[in-house]
C-alpha cells in the first residue's frame, strides 16, 4: 500500500516536492554526464570546463568502438552474467526451499555457510581463486568467471525467508495428501509464488556479474573472451585512448543492467523488505 | 515420509557442493595463505611456510592500523548520511509519489548500477581544483576553494560523497520496500491519533522500521569495511599522507604491487574478524530499548 | 649496423626449417602496456616480411592492468603470452619469480647482445648470470626545467646543477623574486637524491647482497634535503600527476621537474603542451646519473611460442631500423636502448619543444654513464615504507633517523623468513 494520504501543512508538501526533485536529478547528473560524454569526441570531454550539452559524435565515438572487440565483449558479458544469474537462482531457490520447509541435521550450519560467503571480500580470494582454477584447468574459460556467481549467500537467505513466510505450511501438507512428490511442491508451489524474490535477486546478481572487473580480467586473459568492462578498460588503457568511444561504451554497457532493473522494478514491491533477513 | 527425509539433502546439495568448490576452497587458500610467504607472480610453487610471520608484519605496521582508521572513519562518514538521507528520501517517495514510487525506486537504482568508469570521469570533473563545478560553485558563494582531492582531510569527504552518492539510491529502495509493508492499519490510526509529520515518523514509523535499519547498516558495515572502488577512483595511489588509504585498497596493493601474498592473506583475515566484531556490536546495540516509540 | 643480419645465421641454424614449414598459420600473442603496444605496431610491416603466416595477437591494457594480470597469469597453465612487455617497476620481482625464460641458454644465446645496448639497461635485466629481458626503451634521469622563471630570478642553469646546496639555494632565490617553487613535492627531491646516488651494483633500497640499506647516509642526506624543502617551502605540496599538478608545470608556478627523458613526450603531448620554448633539459645536480624508468620485452617461462617470440622480440628490441623509428614516431619518443641506434644523427635534432636544445645528446651521454642499479623484488615495498617514513619526517616533525630506522625494521621484519 502506497501514497498515504497527508495533511501536513502546505510547506511541508512543497518542501517534500522539493527534495525529491533536487535528489532525482543529482541521481540523475552524473547519468546525464555520460550522456553528454558519450557524444564528444576525446579532446572536447577534456576542455575545461567540461561540456554541459550533449554533442554531435555519438555516431563517430559508435563507429571507433565497432574497430575494438567491444561487441563480442558485450556478447560475453551477456553470456557470463545470464548463466550465472540463472544458476544463481536455480540454486538459491533450491537451497532456500530446503531451509524453509524442512527440518534436518546441519541445517543451522548451512545458514551459517551462507552467511559467510556473504561477509567475504570479494578480491580477498581473487588469487586463491585463481590458483584453484588454474589446477582445474579453467583458465581462459567462462565457467571460471560464471561459477562463482553462482554461490550466492544473500540469495538463499532471501529465498528461505520469502518462502518461509509466504509458503503455509498447510498448503504444502495438502499438496502431499493430493499426491505431489517434494520435487513438485517445489516446482508446482514455491516456485509460482517466489517470483518478486526471484527478479529481486536476478536484478541483484545480474548487476554484480555485470560490473565485476577484476575477476574476469585474472581469468579470462585472451582478448577474445574480454568481458565488457575489461574491454573498455583496455581500450581506456591503449596509447591514444578515445575517450568518447570509451564513454560511448559504458553508456552502451549500462543498457542491459537498466533493462533487467526496469522489468524486475515491476516484481519487487515487498520482497527486500518486510519478510526480509532480520531473523537468523 | 522417507521422501521429506532425504528431499533437503538433495536440495540443497547443489549450493553445498558449488559453495565447497568457489567459496570454501578460496577461502580455505586465502587461510592458508596468511601463513606463506612469497609472490603471486610464481604461483603456488613460490611460496614458504611463515609461521606467524604475517601477522606480527601486519601488527606492527603503522599503514596497517592507519588503513583500519581511515576504513572506520569512511565507513562513519558514508554511512551515517545515507541512511538520514535514505530514510528521507523513502518516507517522502512512500508518502508524496504514490503510483509514481515504482519510477523513483528505478531513478535511485541508477547510481549504483553506472560503470565506476563513468563514474570516475564525472567526479573527477566535480572535485577538480581550478576548473571543478563544486570549486566553481564555492567560489560563485564567495567562499573560498577546497582542494577536495589532494588536501589529506578533504579527501575523506570527496569520497565519503561518492559513497553515499553511489549508495542512497539503494538504501532507499531497502526502506521503501520496508515502508510499503507496513500494515496501513497502524498509519491510519496514527493519523487519527492526531498524530502528523515528524511525529508520526518518528514514533509509528521508526519503530517499524527498526529490523530494516538493522539491516540496512549491516549491509553498510559490510560495504564500509570493504571500500575499495570509490577510494580507488580518486586516491588510487592512497591520497596525501596516506590518509585516504582504505585497508581494502592496502590489501590489494600488498598482493599486487609489492607481491607479498602472505601479508595481504593475513591483513585481510584481521580485516574480517574486526568486520565480523562491528556486526556483532551493532546488532547488540539495535537489540537494546534504545528506540523511541512503543511496541 | 643492423643487428638482424648478424644474427640470421645463428637463428637459422635452429629454426629456419621449423620457421618456414611448421608455424605456417600461427598467432603470437604480444601482452604490452601504453605505449609499447605503437612500438609493437610499427614493427609490425617489418615481421609481415619475414613471417606472412604468424599473425601478432596484440593484448594491451593499461600500466595497472596489464601487470595486475601478469601476476596471475605468468605461473598459469594456459593463457599465457608469448611475448610481454614489462616496465622496469615490476621487472625486478618478475625476474626474481623464475617465471622468465633464461635467455642465455642455447638457442637464445642472448649474452652476445650485450655489447649491443646501453650498459646499465642491459644489466638490469640481468641476475648474476642469467639474462630474463631485452631492454624496450630507457628512461636516463634528467631534471627538467623553466627557462624563462629561472631568467625572471636571475639563475642559470649551472645554479641548478652544480651542487645539490647549490640547487636548494637556487629555490630560495627563485622563490624570493618570484614567488615560484622549485618543485613540486618535497618527495621529488628525496627520489632524485636517491636515485641520482645509487651507485654500480647497488639498488635504491637494497645493498648489494639485498639488504634493506635505508638508514644509510644516502637515506639521511635525502631526507634532510626534502626536509629543508618543505621547511623553506621551496615545494608546491602538490602530488605529480595530478589536475594541479599539470596547472603549475603549464603556469610555470613549479620551475623544475626531475625525471626520466621520457617525460619530454609527456610534456609536450599533454602534461604542458602551450610551454613550448620554455623548458630546457639539463644533467642531474652534481654531475650524478641515474636510471629513471624504461620498459622491457620477456618471454614467460611458459610460453607455447619461444622461437618465434625470440625472433619478434630482437626485431623489437635489437633492430637499430625499429627501435630508431620507435624514437622518431611523434607519439611514442621511445629513447632506444640499442647504441647503434643511439648513434644517429637524430641525436643532434634540435627541439623546438626545448627551445632548440639537443637534448637528445644530453641524455645519450646520461645514459652511456649510467650506473647499472640493482632491481630488486622487494623495491616497491622498500619505497612504500620510505614514503611513509618521509611523510612522518614532512607532517610530524619526526625525528630523520628514528623514522628510518622504523622503516628499516619494517622492511627487514617483512624480508625474514
Amino acid at each position: 500500500m502506497a501514497g498515504q494520504a497527508l495533511n501536513g501543512p502546505r510547506w511541508q508538501h512543497w518542501l517534500a516536492r522539493l527534495w525529491l526533485v533536487a535528489a532525482g536529478m543529482l541521481m540523475l547528473l552524473p547519468f546525464w554526464y555520460l550522456l553528454v560524454f558519450a557524444s564528444h569526441d576525446s579532446a572536447s570531454i577534456f576542455n575545461l570546463p567540461p561540456p554541459m550539452l550533449p554533442g554531435r559524435q555519438f555516431a563517430n565515438n559508435i563507429a571507433t568502438l565497432s574497430a575494438t572487440p567491444f561487441w563480442s565483449a558485450l556478447g560475453n558479458s551477456l553470456y557470463v552474467t545470464c548463466v550465472g544469474t540463472v544458476l544463481s537462482l536455480a540454486v538459491s531457490a533450491l537451497t532456500g526451499f530446503a531451509l524453509a520447509v524442512y527440518r534436518f541435521a546441519g541445517q543451522r550450519m548451512l545458514v551459517a555457510l551462507a552467511l559467510l560467503a556473504m561477509l567475504l571480500p570479494p578480491f580477498m580470494t581473487v588469487l586463491p581463486y585463481f590458483f584453484w582454477v588454474n589446477q582445474l584447468g579453467w583458465v581462459d574459460q567462462f565457467r571460471a568467471a560464471y561459477m562463482p556467481a553462482a554461490v550466492s549467500g544473500m540469495g538463499v537467505l532471501l529465498m528461505r525467508q520469502h518462502i518461509a513466510q509466504g509458503i503455509p505450511q498447510a498448503l504444502l501438507d495438502a499438496a502431499r495428501i493430493d499426491g505431489c512428490n517434494e520435487w513438485q511442491l517445489f516446482v508446482r508451489i514455491a516456485l509460482p509464488l517466489c517470483k518478486p524474490a526471484l527478479a529481486t535477486l536476478a536484478v541483484i546478481c545480474f548487476i554484480a556479474t555485470w560490473n565485476s572487473f577484476l575477476l574476469p580480467l585474472v581469468v579470462l586473459p585472451s582478448p577474445e573472451h574480454y568481458t565488457v568492462h575489461v574491454a573498455l578498460r583496455a581500450m581506456q588503457g591503449a596509447s591514444g585512448g578515445d575517450w568518447g568511444g570509451v564513454m560511448a561504451g559504458a553508456l552502451l554497457a549500462i543498457v542491459p543492467t537498466l533493462i533487467v532493473l526496469a522489468l524486475a522494478t515491476r516484481q519487487w514491491r515487498s520482497v527486500l523488505a518486510g519478510n526480509g533477513m532480520h531473523e537468523h | 515420509m522417507s521422501g521429506t527425509r532425504w528431499a533437503p539433502y538433495l536440495f540443497a546439495a547443489p549450493f553445498f557442493v558449488l559453495f565447497l568448490l568457489f567459496v570454501a576452497v578460496p577461502f580455505a587458500g586465502s587461510l592458508w595463505l596468511a601463513f606463506q610467504h612469497g609472490d603471486a607472480v610464481a604461483g603456488l610453487a613460490g611460496l614458504r611456510p611463515a609461521g606467524w610471520q604475517n601477522f606480527r608484519f601486519a601488527w606492527h605496521d603503522p599503514l596497517f592500523w592507519a588503513s583500519l582508521a581511515n576504513t572506520l572513519v569512511l565507513t562513519l562518514l558514508a554511512g551515517i548520511p545515507q541512511h538520514v538521507l535514505a530514510l528521507a528520501l523513502a518516507w517522502a517517495i512512500y508518502t508524496r509519489l504514490g503510483r509514481l514510487s515504482g519510477l523513483a525506486g528505478f531513478v535511485c537504482m541508477l547510481p549504483y548500477v553506472t560503470s565506476s568508469i563513468a563514474i570516475a570521469l564525472v567526479f573527477m570533473t566535480l572535485f577538480s581544483n581550478e576548473f571543478g563545478l563544486l570549486n566553481q560553485m564555492l567560489a560563485r558563494l564567495g567562499l573560498g576553494t577546497v582542494d577536495w582531492l589532494h588536501d589529506a582531510h578533504w579527501i575523506k569527504f570527496s569520497i565519503a560523497l561518492l559513497v553515499i552518492w553511489r549508495y542512497t539510491g539503494w538504501n532507499t529502495v531497502l526502506y521503501l520496500t520496508a515502508l510499503q509493508n507496513l500494515p496501513p492499519h497502524l498509519l491510519d490510526a496514527a493519523t487519527l491519533d492526531g498524530a502528523t509529520g515528524w511525529r508520526r515518523f518518528r514514533s509509528v514509523v521508526l519503530p517499524q522500521l527498526r529490523p530494516m535499519l538493522l539491516l540496512g547498516g549491516t549491509l553498510t558495515l559490510i560495504g564500509g569495511c570493504q571500500l575499495f572502488d570509490e577510494a580507488f577512483i580518486l586516491a588510487p595511489d592512497g591520497g596525501t599522507t596516506q590518509s585516504a588509504l582504505t585497508t581494502s585498497l592496502y590489501i590489494y596493493r600488498l598482493a599486487f604491487i609489492n607481491g607479498d601474498m602472505g601479508s595481504a592473506a593475513a591483513m585481510a583475515w584481521l580485516l574480517l574478524v574486526s568486520t565480523v566484531t562491528l556486526i556483532v556490536a551493532l546488532n547488540l546495540l539495535g537489540k537494546e530499548r534504545a528506540w523511541p516509540g512503543r511496541h | 649496423m643492423n643487428t638482424q643480419h648478424r644474427l640470421r645465421p645463428v637463428l637459422a641454424a635452429c629454426t629456419f626449417f621449423l620457421l618456414s614449414a611448421v608455424h605456417a598459420g600461427q598467432v603470437l600473442t604480444v601482452a604490452v602496456f601504453p605505449k609499447l603496444d605503437e612500438a609493437v605496431k610499427l614493427a609490425l610491416p617489418a615481421w609481415q616480411k619475414l613471417h606472412p603466416d604468424v599473425r601478432i595477437n596484440l593484448a594491451t591494457l593499461g600500466y595497472a592492468d596489464h601487470h595486475n594480470r601478469l601476476v596471475t597469469q605468468l605461473a598459469g597453465k594456459s593463457g599465457v603470452p608469448d611475448l610481454v612487455g614489462i616496465e622496469a617497476n615490476y621487472l625486478g620481482r618478475f625476474k626474481a619469480a623464475g617465471v622468465l625464460t633464461d635467455l642465455t641458454a642455447p638457442p637464445y644465446l642472448a649474452a652476445r647482445l650485450r655489447p649491443l645496448f646501453v650498459h646499465y639497461a642491459f644489466e638490469q635485466a640481468t641476475t648474476g648470470k642469467a639474462i630474463y629481458a631485452l631492454p624496450a626503451d630507457i628512461g636516463p634521469g634528467t631534471l627538467f626545467y623553466r627557462k624563462d622563471v629561472l631568467d625572471r630570478a636571475g639563475l642559470r642553469e649551472a645554479d641548478l646543477t652544480t651542487s645539490w646546496e647549490g640547487m636548494l639555494a637556487a629555490g630560495r632565490k627563485l622563490k624570493a623574486a618570484t614567488g615560484q617553487y622549485l618543485l613540486a613535492n618535497a618527495h621529488d627531491m628525496k627520489n632524485l637524491y636517491l636515485r641520482a646516488n645509487t651507485a654500480e651494483g647497488e639498488g635504491i633500497y637494497f645493498d648489494h647482497n639485498g639488504r634493506p640499506a635505508v638508514t644509510s647516509a644516502r637515506f639521511i642526506k635525502a631526507f634532510e634535503l626534502a626536509r629543508t624543502v618543505r621547511k623553506e617551502g621551496l615545494d608546491a605540496r602538490v602530488t605529480p600527476w595530478t589536475n594541479e599538478w599539470t596547472a603549475m608545470l603549464r603556469s610555470g608556478k613549479v620551475a623544475t621537474v626531475p625525471s626520466g627523458s621520457w617525460f619530454a613526450g609527456q610534456l609536450e603531448s599533454w602534461a604542458a603542451p602551450n610551454t613550448g620554448g620554455q623548458w630546457r633539459a639539463a644533467p642531474l645536480p652534481a654531475q650524478r646519473n641515474a636510471a629513471w624508468g624504461g620498459s622491457f620485452y620477456a618471454i614467460p617461462a611458459q610460453a607455447a611460442n619461444k622461437q618465434l617470440a625470440w625472433e619478434f622480440m630482437q626485431l623489437l628490441s635489437a633492430d637499430s631500423k625499429i627501435q630508431l623509428a620507435a624514437w622518431q614516431a611523434p607519439a611514442l619518443q621511445a629513447f632506444p636502448a640499442l647504441n647503434s641506434a643511439m648513434q644517429d644523427a637524430y641525436v643532434d635534432a634540435p627541439m623546438p619543444f626545448f627551445g632548440g636544445q639537443p637534448a637528445r645528446k644530453l641524455w645519450r651521454n646520461a645514459a652511456q654513464a649510467t650506473p647499472a642499479t640493482r632491481l630488486d623484488r622487494n623495491d616497491p615495498l622498500a619505497e612504500e615504507q620510505v614514503n611513509a617514513a618521509l611523510d612522518a619526517v614532512l607532517f610530524n616533525d619526526k625525528d630523520i633517523r628514528a623514522a628510518l630506522a622504523d622503516a628499516q625494521k619494517q622492511i627487514e621484519l617483512r624480508l625474514r623468513q
